[in-house]
């Protein structure tokens, strides 16, 4: 368990994170979501007790990092930027940090035939690439056996066998029992790997919910509606106070009615329906339509980038 | 909840965890290795040369001859590479980002700290004693295969100059540490230290001339290897060895201080 309280740093003029706060129960994997520069990194690193709050608390299994008894073996964490030096070996770099928190030296074969990087263990880390890094910080993450984990975009440089594997990694670690943290820019991903989401923007919490309760909150909730009958249907909806819309296919949007008042307006008039669609908003319109007020580097135009390319 | 918590050894870790950790990161750093190696030939070859060339003089050359200081001249070359040495076990953390792996680890910060200026103390300190040693005895048995005067462990001065050189090294190096520590850039901290250890003297020649012998690179040379008094031309008052090694100690904990303090409240 991780808990978050009125977390706040600064840096200079720019607030970081602002009055976060937030909590990451066990067995569940909760996505870290927000805009660039939107804090989580920084989140990640206070909590790991790397940067140091302005005011606020971290607290896993209630404790502070610092005084964490054996902190690799109760939290495991993979950070944005790599923390291996180049010359040393996978392998040396995995024994030197299990010999800090007396981990066992069996246990680095363990995690490096784990993240897939046993034939590799006795090169360079500084000539991996940023897909075997990744794994390399996974493995570390790994190391200790912890029961609390946090992954920094941790798919970064992976290809799609390493999402999906790092994917079903996620999964069993919660399924285990272990708290789980885990930050991505993609938005897709986390519908697919997340339980609950905590989404922030400017620093600030904007939302802390289950995945499907995000999307059901948020967007527009319209209904897919497709009969023979457009013109009486058209009609029928508009009395009741809906919108309508003219979809490509000849089907029609209704907004402002749920499928079921649409469909016992449908047995009231006697209309034919053919298909009735409610359509949710996608975790990504939902997410873009939360945070479209906290967004700080957003694009200025794309016309512009076009019109620069075809000269 | 998990049942990995349960799997906890009693207790937590300990500074002799930090310890092993900090040995194993020096042993697998492979420019560690380099450096170290390149600083016993480069210094062997220097006090090879240098006693070498004080072969076959007129006997007025031998008036205030120091044959103790003279096999000790190789380990100036040593005082550079713990200069570097120093810097680099710190700062290539900065520079790798393996500092946050190593933070993760053992966050009580001054624990790791104390651990991390213990083993590269120790290690400096066990390597410049041995070659402060093998460089006294490679000196002098060349100076006395070549007729020239030399000393032995039991010439006045001759074993205190041996032991404290290498003793005064691995303050250098703890200099160089701080510098790393408080400048998080190899760049930075080297050039901090070259400009303490080679750059100041230069300048301190022209402004004060006998203020020099406060500064470590003439504590060194002409206060710690020196066992017969210098003739005219050198430096007139150099401080005692005792002197020189408290006040090298008095430098050293200045840049760990400092170092030290940033290191405990800032960001990783
Ligand atoms: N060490 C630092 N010094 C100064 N400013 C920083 C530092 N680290 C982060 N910031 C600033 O804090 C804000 C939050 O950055 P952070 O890296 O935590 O965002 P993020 O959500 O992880 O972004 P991304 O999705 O791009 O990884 C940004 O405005 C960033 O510029
Ligand atoms: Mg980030």
């Amino acid at each position: 368990m991780i808990t978050v309280h009125s977390l706040t740093k600064r840096y200079g003029a720019t607030t970081a994170v602002d009055q976060l706060t937030f909590e990451v129960p066990p067995g569940v994997v909760t996505g870290f979501l927000g805009p660039n520069g939107s804090g989580k990194s920084t989140t990640m690193r206070m909590i790991m007790g790397l940067d140091i709050p302005e005011s606020g608390t971290a607290l896993i299994d209630g404790q502070v990092y610092s005084e964490l008894a054996w902190p690799m073996r109760q939290v495991g964490g993979l950070l944005e930027a790599k923390a291996f030096h180049p010359t040393r070996t996978a392998r040396n770099h995995l024994r030197c940090l299990a010999l800090a928190n007396d981990i066992p030296l069996r246990r680095v074969d363990e995690v490096l035939d784990l993240v897939g990087l046993t034939s590799v263990a006795g090169r360079r880390a500084g000539k991996f690439s940023l897909g075997m890094g990744q794994r390399l910080g996974i493995a570390a993450a790994l190391l200790g056996d912890p029961g609390v984990l946090l992954f920094d975009e941790p798919v970064n440089g992976l290809d799609p066998e390493g999402i999906r594997w790092v994917r079903n990694l996620l999964r069993d670690l919660a399924a285990e029992g272990r708290t789980v943290l885990v930050s991505s820019h993609l938005i897709s991903e986390m519908a697919l790997t997340a339980d609950r989401l905590v989404v922030i923007g400017r620093g600030r919490l904007i939302a802390e919910t289950g995945v499907a309760d995000f999307v059901a909150r948020s967007g527009t909730a319209a209904v897919r509606l497709v009969t023979p009958d457009v013109a009486a249907f058209s009609a029928a909806l508009a009395a009741e106070g809906a919108s309508v819309g003219a979809g490509e296919d000849g089907s029609l949007t209704v907004e402002g009615l749920t499928a079921p008042q649409i469909g016992d307006l449908a047995a009231r008039d006697r209309l034919r329906v053919h298909e009735l669609v409610p359509i949710l908003a996608s975790l990504e319109d939902a997410f873009m339509e939360l945070t479209q007020d906290e967004v700080e580097y957003r694009p200025s135009t794309n016309a512009g980038v076009a019109a620069g390319a075809k000269e | 909840m998990s049942q990995t918590a349960l799997a906890l050894p009693p207790g937590r870790y300990r500074f002799s965890n930090a310890v092993r950790s900090e040995v194993a990161k020096i042993a697998t750093l492979r420019s560690t290795v380099i450096t170290l190696g390149l600083t016993v030939v480069a210094g062997l070859l220097v006090t090879g040369l240098v006693t070498n060339a004080a072969l076959g003089h007129s006997p007025g050359y031998y008036m205030g001859f120091d044959p103790t200081s003279e096999a000790l001249t190789g380990l100036i070359v040593a005082a550079l590479t713990g200069g570097v040495f120093g810097a680099l076990l710190i700062t290539a953390e900065y520079s790798s980002g393996t500092i946050r792996a190593t933070l993760a680890a053992i966050p009580r910060r001054p624990v790791l700290l104390g651990a991390k200026t213990g083993v590269t103390a120790a290690v400096m300190l066990v390597f410049c004693e041995l070659l402060s040693f093998v460089s006294f005895f490679l000196g002098e048995a060349i100076l006395s295969g070549g007729g020239a005067p030399s000393a032995s462990l039991g010439s006045p001065g001759a074993l205190r100059a041996v032991v404290l050189t290498g003793l005064f090294i691995a303050l250098m190096t703890l200099m160089s540490f701080g510098f790393g520590l408080i400048f998080r850039s190899t760049a930075a901290a080297i050039a901090s230290f070259v400009a303490v250890v080679f750059v100041l003297p230069l300048v301190m020649h022209g402004i004060s001339e006998p203020d020099v012998r406060y500064l470590p690179t003439q504590i060194l040379t002409d206060s710690v290897m020196r066992t017969v008094r210098q003739g005219p031309g050198g430096v007139i008052h150099p401080l005692s060895p005792t002197v020189g090694i408290l006040l090298m100690a008095l430098y050293a904990a200045v840049a760990m201080g400092a170092g030290a303090l940033l290191f405990l409240r800032r960001d990783a």
